[in-house]
């Protein structure tokens, strides 16, 4: 029977793993549980709830970093930093409503455990690039730190890094220490209006392209199909019945105004160019960011696609063909978001068949316990890359009790 | 320090000869050469050196190796400075040099792919005409696989980040000659632990990289740079702060102090006022190269800052961040004869004034020549110790400032080293700084190179 523990401090988390060092005891890692409908489904004995460590432990904005329990939610973070005019640069998204579930739920823990981004990936890139240290416990019942408030170290193994995208398998997080930068003076969204009917996702990602290549930092760029754009709340996108490739443009006053226009000039070529200020491009990059056109259709398989920004539209337009469902293009056409059906586990083995076939990886996000169970969620290894990976969870994990089998099965 | 090296017999050489050929030295002044780097640590030679082709190249190499239990060296150009590449076993010195080869550059996609011992300058010129450039600058010529190995950073740290932002995916041969790739081309990786960055960083403890994917960048459309002299150390710590915390995205924010900048005049020809000086470069468009100009200007101003000397063109700049990248040597030829030991703490930047500060009254004190130069800007900056190592003296109270100075940075939430890595140099320090992260980076080890093969006696003791 599983029952679930609730720690309120970091000695109670430690306990509680070394208990289940001591009984052989698996055990499933969950903050709030807003992300528990991502990766393989966990059959652990037990259940570590973290959400009762949820404190901001430190955070003076001049020092530009924050450090946080792991269960504290993000939506805390957002307004401590909010009122300081300070952020988090890899923009996490909020997947609450696309898993299903209620928007603002996600904790720290989470986030890295999921090595989650928004749209300024591209610019400024994921959780990983910004965990400057944390503290944990491994699956050997041993506490241990590494890294610290500093940009810059170079003191042995990268563990921070392995710690963020481990889904909580190798051991669990208590806290953590956050880069913070401030808050841009300005924000700009450039738009090109393609001509209405036909599609545009070559063609969005080839602007995209030029658009990143160019001088300007780009700080998002997305491409939004007709269909897709039609779903958003803000009117320029969504008025015109057209596909839209979005491009942000951020930092002080002036040097935006002048990159807006350079933008301007470089893309008119393609389609209708229009402006977003700064409400609306908040409003437009945070639906991007957390995918939410995609949040209604739960019975769709949802595929998020990384692949070299060229191909992107390619395989995305090949896996739709004759199919019903979605895509859209973030990060300069090197992340598809790809909705389909039927969410049955041929359809789905035949999305990673396609992705593939171009080198790229593709998660599923979003699928039933079933599917999820049944076909790999993650891209899998090979043989030799898994027996490394066993082999690090090992180090951390030797009992293998921490989130069994969340990422590959037996791990 | 090389107290048993390992004895590498007639039938393990002919192995190996099987693989490289001619390509292998037992040579006394060959060997002595592999097993020393930039720094003051004695050489500690391998067995042998072998000049490795390819991948499959080094994965027979490394199986030999691993069926022999001999130690695996893997060594670029030797510029490192923690003693990165000394045997401290004996074994075989992998040499990456001869794998220099550009692979593939996908100027769509902003990647290129090269072998390990591209040098990073080799890499720029080969760019240049793409209109792209790979912007990490450690300084000396190194190569791409030593800097992915010691995780290199450099002056361009602020804006562009470290190795360990830069490098997408590499080709790794394992301890046990395996060989796997840690990341596909997409910039994502999605799939399974980031062994990526394991091995950014990894000193060639876990591995031997033999291919990489790095990260590349538009050339901006306009670079300026400034040299800018100060009353005092505060003056300029605290412009180098208020910029930082102000979000501007400068590209080098360099600290050189009054001893450094009398050093640079003289070894380079340059006449700055020889006062606390800030290096500045700023890239990106004109317009912002402008604004993030004036409102450095106005921050320095707030500060005293006298005036701002600009070079604009190319050359000038070339010659000023040569200068900046001289140090060392220009330190060195204060005192003829001596040599230097370069340290490497790094403390959050607000702490950085301090603990500059309190190294600078120590130093004083202990009447050693010592100046400071540093990548202030993530608060990481090097005293270089002037020093004779045969002045047992000297040698004690230099190693008693440099250890306050380290266990001051490590309580100030900082670290021992920002940049040039453990090595054999740092492993003492690691102790202090990590306490229990160490029997996991061990086990970590354990767990890829069982027989403690790969670059033995370097990050951690087993």
């Amino acid at each position: 029977m599983t029952s679930t523990f609730k720690p309120a401090t970091d000695a109670q988390v430690l306990d509680a793993v070394k208990w289940a060092v001591a009984d052989k005891q698996t055990l499933e890692i969950v903050g709030n549980a807003s992300k528990r409908g991502f990766g393989r489904p966990v059959e652990a004995d037990q259940r570590l709830d973290m959400s009762g460590l949820a404190e901001i432990v430190d955070y003076q904005p001049s020092e530009l970093y924050i450090t946080a329990k792991a269960g504290t939610p993000l939506a805390a973070i957002d307004a401590a930093l909010a009122a300081q005019n300070q952020q988090l640069m890899f923009e996490p998204p909020d997947y609450g409503p696309l898993l299903g579930g209620a928007a603002g739920q996600g904790t720290v823990g989470g986030l890295i455990a999921c090595n989650l981004a928004g749209s300024r990936r591209i610019k400024a890139g994921a959780a990983r690039d910004h965990l400057l240290g944390f503290h944990a416990v491994s699956g050997r019942g041993e506490v241990f730190k590494s890294g610290g408030q500093v940009v810059k170290n170079v003191t042995g193994f990268d563990l921070s890094k392995l710690m963020t995208g481990s889904y909580g398998t190798l051991a669990v997080i208590t806290e953590a220490t956050l880069k913070v930068l401030p808050a841009a003076d300005k924000v700009r969204t450039v738009l090109i209006h393609w001509p209405q009917n036909g599609v545009y996702d070559h063609g969005g990602v080839q602007a995209m392209t030029e658009a990143l290549g160019s001088v300007n930092e780009v700080s998002g760029a997305a491409h939004l199909p007709a269909h897709v754009a039609a779903r958003s709340a803000v009117d320029y996108v969504s008025g015109s019945g057209s596909a839209v490739t979005a491009l942000r443009v951020e930092g002080p006053g002036p040097s935006v105004a002048y990159r807006v226009a350079a933008l301007h000039d470089m893309l008119s070529k393609f389609g209708k160019i229009e402006e977003l200020h700064s409400q609306n491009s908040k409003r437009l990059w945070k639906e991007i960011s957390d995918v939410e056109y995609f949040a209604d259709n739960q019975e769709r398989a949802l595929w998020r696609i990384s692949v070299p920004p060229v191909e992107g539209a390619r395989v995305a337009l090949h896996i739709l063909e004759g199919r019903p469902g979605e895509v859209f293009y973030d990060w300069g056409g090197g992340l598809v978001w790809l909705s389909v059906e039927p969410a049955d586990k041929a359809s789905q083995a035949q999305v990673r068949r396609c992705v593939g076939d171009v080198g790229g990886h593709a998660t599923l996000v979003r699928g039933s316990a079933e599917l999820r169970a049944s076909v790999a969620v993650f891209e899998p290894l090979d043989a030799v890359l898994s027996g490394v990976t066993e082999r690090i969870k090992d180090g951390f994990d030797p009992g293998r009790l921490l989130n069994p089998g969340r990422m590959y099965e037996g791990v | 320090m090389q107290a048993n090296p390992v004895s590498l017999s007639d039938s393990f050489i002919e192995e190996l000869r099987g693989v490289v050929e001619q390509r292998l030295s037992t040579s006394a002044a060959v060997c002595l050469q592999h097993g020393k780097d930039e720094s003051w640590h004695e050489s500690l030679p391998p067995g042998a050196v072998v000049f490795a082709h390819s991948t499959e190249e080094v994965s027979e190499i490394v199986k030999i190796c691993a069926r022999h239990k001999i130690p695996v060296i893997p060594y670029g150009t030797g510029t490192s400075l923690e003693g990165h590449v000394g045997a401290v076993y004996g074994g075989v010195c992998i040499d990456l040099s001869e794998m220099n080869e550009i692979l593939n550059v996908n100027a769509a996609d902003l990647d290129v792919t090269v072998q390990p011992g591209v040098r990073r300058k080799q890499l720029n010129e080969y760019l240049r005409d793409t209109g792209l450039f790979f912007p990490i600058d450690p300084g000396a010529d190194a190569s791409l696989g030593g800097m992915t190995a010691t995780r290199a950073s450099g002056t361009n740290a602020v804006r562009y980040g470290t190795m360990r932002e830069n490098v997408l995916s590499m080709t790794v041969v394992m301890a046990d000659g395996r060989i796997i790739k840690t990341s596909s081309r997409a910039r994502k990786s999605a799939a399974g632990y980031d062994l990526t960055r394991l091995f950014v960083g990894s000193e060639g403890t876990l591995g031997v990289i033999t291919e990489i994917t790095l990260r590349l960048y538009g050339i901006p459309e306009a670079i300026s740079a400034a040299v800018c002299p100060f009353p005092d150390l505060e003056s300029a710590v605290d412009t180098v702060i208020t910029t930082i915390q102000c979000g501007i995205p400068v590209a080098r924010i360099e600290l050189m102090d009054e001893v450094q900048m009398k050093a640079l005049n003289a070894y380079s020809g340059f006449d700055y006022p020889e006062q606390n000086t800030l290096l500045f470069e700023f890239h990106g468009t004109e317009a912002g190269v402008k604004e993030q100009a004036e409102l450095v200007g106005e921050i320095a101003a707030d500060n005293g800052a006298g005036e701002f000397q600009w070079a604009s063109k190319a050359e000038e700049r070339s010659k000023l961040w040569q200068g900046r990248h001289d140090s060392y040597y220009a330190a060195m030829a204060l005192r003829p004869g001596a040599k230097g030991m370069a340290t490497d703490v790094c403390v959050p930047i607000s702490r950085l004034a301090e603990c500059i500060l309190e190294v600078r009254k120590d130093v004083d004190a202990e009447k050693l020549l010592a100046p400071i130069v540093g990548h202030v800007g993530d608060g990481n900056f090097h005293v270089c110790f002037i020093m004779d190592p045969d002045d047992a003296d000297e040698m004690r109270r230099v190693e008693g400032v440099n250890r306050r100075m380290v266990l001051r940075a490590i309580a100030m939430g900082g670290t021992c080293t920002g940049e040039h890595g453990v090595g054999i140099g740092k492993i003492e320090f690691l102790v202090a700084e990590h306490g229990e992260a160490l029997s996991v980076m061990r086990a970590m080890k354990m767990a890829l190179d069982p027989d403690n093969i790969m670059n033995p006696g370097k990050i951690i003791n087993l």
